[in-house]
């Protein structure tokens, strides 16, 4: 087939940026890795790429497909192609460019090491020098974290980054979970407390672009929910983010709904909240603002009372909340149709065995 | 010489970080180079599991672990090697699981054990069906925890040999460019295999068998290089891997009428026999026209979604990448691929090549624990065993010996050589010289090998190799310059595919994954159980045989 690729390359030694484009025939098969191979063998050989098992495994080979992060061996070229798309092809985001398509990875390790991540053991070392005794439903708990390849799709893509280079980004946050959420590992409070300073956990803005991104289903921005959850049952909650968030609690549970009056000075306390008078005057001056006394309640309160109750029985607090049970832990994108049946029509022949020498 | 060591790893994958990590911890200082980030390496792409008789699954003991391997090995393992390997197997692993890795568990919490080829239980610790990836992390987590020196993106080209002892590496710096030379007391090769002979190979693009070839280059002595394993279930046309964990798990070969066609020929362990068996029968399967286009079919259908999207999440998510199928509902197209070199650099149990200070683990090295034909499970066992191992001589040694010289001619000829490759204007490009030999290579010392073919391989690998003298590197510049590592890498697969082939012509027998149907179909224990040994001698290869070391198992008929 006929693929068309702008690249967008990069000459850091020159500065020279230049958008190129390649006309090259690939086999139907082709991912984009393969069809940028077939452009440095035989179009370019001084095109700059990573990559090493194009198995999706080794995480090399992060790059933008027209402004999204990818790993250019999942990417599949055929419906692009036959479509006739001409997709523009450039570095990762976040990151420095050092030559085309290849990022100057060393600030996205810098983060990776801050969070410490090796297991600090403590506790209970399993006596008879054998492993640690863990079920499979608390080590569920960090099953996605623990697919992460380091390939910094995540990084590419993370708005909070784009404006605080700093935030330790979800990569780093979700490899901070990994520990966290591993019983074996005993620093959980400490690591909470480094998470949750500035550039931590509550820097996130929410935009779950690396949720979308992740090629691996880790989704890192639930890991950072899940460090917000822990943080805040540790009681490590003097950020604005993790207050913020004990109000939306604590509102939804006394009148079932979100006294958003109250939220500021619960937020950011009452001395800065009075900085904010004159914005709530001229709110309050447009109707903006319902009277906040009497608390308003709403009509099934009761509902949202019990629902907190519920998570206190089960011991769903902090991180065991927010794990999604088995359809998340296998890629709910990749689901399946339950009425398929897998020897229905048209489907391959059912496995037999070879009948025995002598029978028939 | 830019940095000086006591131990210097060359390839950080599982053997590697393991090898540095244990030097470490005996005190010594240590550095890693490696042409990719450590994670990266392809120690991460192994799916199925790691082994060691922990009995978590059944009764269980090292004793059979060895027993299985030695007869997997058809009887060419050296059984020292093996037994070491299965005796410290089994902490070596809840080492691992103590540093943090994050295993599958059973019931009560222990590490998940499943049923793998020829294992006489189900031996195989695993992660879901990413255990290499598990592994390569908690490595790499112990890697950073003790602060140990990364030369990142360092591509490794020649050993500094000095009085006949190894000195030190010289390297090109990948991402700013240049010849570095790092000296060290004691290197340790690690840096894998060399699938990228073949077109069909589950390996990634970085295994070029680096490490073999440096060493051959400086006279070390390469052992059993006709032994390249073809794993059974790898995806059309790449070679992508599909675990073997698929079948422990229970799935079925099948051909194109639904006949699980290896009753007639491993009868007892059917989908479980090993791997260089059933990689045979799905070849004559494919050759007598019961294959679908060029494949046989792997059917998990049976095994139901829940188990399928618990235990092997990943092989689902390749089949639905690569093969467009979804093993819930349809059998996945595989057939055998290039996956794991048996040969390699020789070495004794600790590591320790004939070249003083020069020492090799992993892939990269051939103890032998794998003989004719490794077991799945062993090869990540084996990285982390003597990699430890490997990692704590050459470190006891670097410590009880004081002095690194490089000869400056060491790097002037070095760069001279390179010069002279990069100043080369008109000539023809590498890729077209690699490919050639990887489809040749696949075609001619495959599966099966016949007399005339392995020679006419022999006689277009010379040819190759002129049309390699005169090859031209397209990018000159310093920064990420893959193009000029991509034709280093090169060279050293053609000096590894002349050693294969001479091996190859020379044993005159089947064993394991070197079989000969159309001449000799038998093993010949009587001239052939012994290792083969070449040596790069005046710019040929030249083979030599070595004895096996046997300890208390005697060869018998090997059937599964």
């Amino acid at each position: 087939m006929q693929v068309g690729l702008k690249v967008w390359r990069f000459d850091s030694t020159t500065g020279d940026r230049e958008l190129k484009e390649y006309e090259i025939d690939a086999p139907e098969w082709a991912t984009l890795l393969d069809c940028l191979d077939i452009v440095k063998d035989k179009h370019d050989g001084s095109l700059a790429y990573r990559k090493s098992c194009r198995m999706m495994i080794c995480g090399s080979c992060g790059m933008r497909m027209n402004g999204a992060a990818v790993l250019a061996c999942k990417t599949r070229m055929y419906d692009i192609a036959q479509a006739g798309h001409v997709p523009v092809i450039s570095a990762m985001g976040n990151l420095p460019i050092v030559k085309d398509l290849v990022v100057d990875m060393d600030p996205f390790w810098a983060k990776f090491k801050a969070m410490k991540p090796w297991l600090q053991p403590g506790y209970e070392q399993p006596e008879d020098g054998r492993e640690y005794r863990i079920s499979q439903e608390r080590m569920n708990v960090i099953h996605k974290e623990a697919l992460c390849i380091n390939c910094g799709c995540c990084v590419s893509e993370c708005n909070a980054m784009e404006s605080d280079p700093e935030f330790l980004g979800p990569q780093a946050l979700a490899k901070g979970m990994r520990f966290v959420g591993d019983p074996r590992d005993a620093a959980t409070v400490e690591r909470l407390e480094e998470y949750n300073s500035e550039h931590g956990i509550w820097d996130c803005t929410r935009c779950y672009f690396c949720n979308e991104r992740c090629p691996k289903g880790v989704d890192p921005r639930d890991a950072i929910a899940k460090l917000g959850a822990e943080s805040v049952k540790e009681g490590i909650d003097r950020d604005m983010g993790a207050k913020h968030a004990k109000w939306f609690v604590k509102s939804a549970e006394t009148t079932g709904w979100l006294r958003e009056t109250e939220l500021v000075p619960k937020t950011q306390g009452v001395v800065a909240s009075i900085k904010e008078v004159k914005f709530a005057m001229s709110l309050a001056k447009h109707g903006k603002v319902p009277p906040p006394f009497p608390p308003h309640v709403a009509v099934a309160v009761d509902e949202s009372r019990n629902l907190h109750k519920l998570v206190k029985e089960q011991e769903h607090e902090g991180a065991a909340g927010i794990v999604q049970g088995e359809a998340a832990l296998a890629h709910l994108s990749e689901g399946y149709d339950h009425e398929r049946d897998p020897y229905g029509e048209g489907s391959f022949p059912k496995p037999y065995l070879p009948a025995e020498e002598g029978e028939t | 010489m830019i940095a000086k060591h006591d131990v210097l790893v060359v390839g950080a994958g599982c053997a590697g970080m393991r090898a540095a990590i244990e030097a470490f911890d005996t005190g010594a200082t240590v550095a890693m180079i490696s042409k990719i980030h450590p994670t990266r390496s392809h120690s991460g792409a192994a799916e199925g599991g790691i082994n060691a008789a922990l009995g978590n699954a059944s009764e269980d003991n090292p004793e059979i672990h060895a027993f299985d391997t030695v007869k997997g090995s058809d009887y060419l393992g050296d059984q020292d090697a093996i037994q070491i390997l299965c005796d410290e197997a089994p902490d070596d692993v809840y080492e691992l699981e103590h540093w943090g890795a994050v295993f599958s568990r059973t019931e009560d919490g222990r590490i998940a054990q499943r049923p793998f080829g020829a294992a006489g239980a189900p031996r195989t610790a695993y992660a879901a069906d990413i255990t290499g990836h598990v592994l390569i992390q908690v490595l790499y987590e112990q890697v950073c925890k003790r602060d140990i020196p990364v030369y990142e993106e360092f591509f490794a080209w020649q050993l500094v040999v000095d009085e006949h002892r190894c000195q030190g590496v010289i390297c090109w710096d990948l991402l700013h460019g240049g010849l570095k030379t790092i000296g060290a007391k004691t290197v340790i090769l690690a840096t894998g295999g060399a699938g990228r002979l073949y077109t069909g190979t589950t390996n990634a693009y970085a295994c070029t068998g680096d490490g073999m070839a440096m060493a051959l280059r400086v006279g070390v002595p390469l052992k059993d290089m006709e032994m390249m394993q073809f794993h059974p279930t790898t995806l059309a046309p790449t070679g992508v891997l599909i675990t073997e964990g698929c079948r422990g798990e229970g799935a079925y070969l099948l051909n194109k009428d639904g006949e699980r066609f290896l009753k007639r020929y491993a009868p007892n362990a059917m989908e479980l026999a090993s791997r260089d068996v059933i990689s045979r029968a799905e070849q004559v399967e494919i050759d007598e026209g019961r294959g679908v286009d060029g494949n046989v079919m792997l059917d998990l259908r049976h095994l139901g979604p829940q188990k399928i999207i618990e235990r092997l999440p990943g092989s689902r998510e390749l089949a639905m990448t690569f093969a467009g199928v979804d093993p819930i509902f349809e059998p996945i197209p595989v057939r055998p691929g290039a996956h794991y070199h048996m040969g390699g650099v020789e070495t004794d149990v600790w590591g320790q090549t004939e070249l003083e200070g020069l020492y090799a683990a992993g892939e990269v090295a051939c103890v032998s624990v794998h003989g004719a034909n490794r077991l799945g499970g062993n090869a990540l066992m084996e990285t982390i065993t003597y990699g430890k191992r490997t990692g704590r001589h050459a470190a006891e040694w670097a410590l009880s010996n004081t002095t690194v010289t490089v000869p400056e001619s060491a790097e002037s000829d070095a760069r001279r050589e390179l010069d002279e490759l990069l100043d080369r204007e008109e000539g023809e490009r590498p890729w077209a010289i690699r490919d050639e030999l990887a489809e040749t290579m696949h075609v001619n010392f495959g599966v099966f090998r016949r007399e005339h073919q392995m020679q006419q391989e022999g006689e277009i690998v010379t040819g190759l190799r002129e049309r390699y003298e005169r090859v031209v590197v397209e990018d000159k510049g310093d920064v990420f310059n893959s193009d000029l590592t991509q034709a280093l890498e090169l060279g050293f697969l053609l000096d590894l595919a002349e050693c294969m082939i001479v091996a190859g012509l020379e044993r005159k027998e089947s064993r394991g994954a070197h079989a000969r149907p159309y001449d000799y179909p038998e093993r010949d224990d009587e001239n052939y159980l012994r290792h083969t040994i070449v040596r790069w001698i005046d710019g040929a290869p030249r083979l030599d045989w070595a004895p096996v070391r046997m300890t208390k198992w005697k060869p018998q008929e090997r059937k599964y």
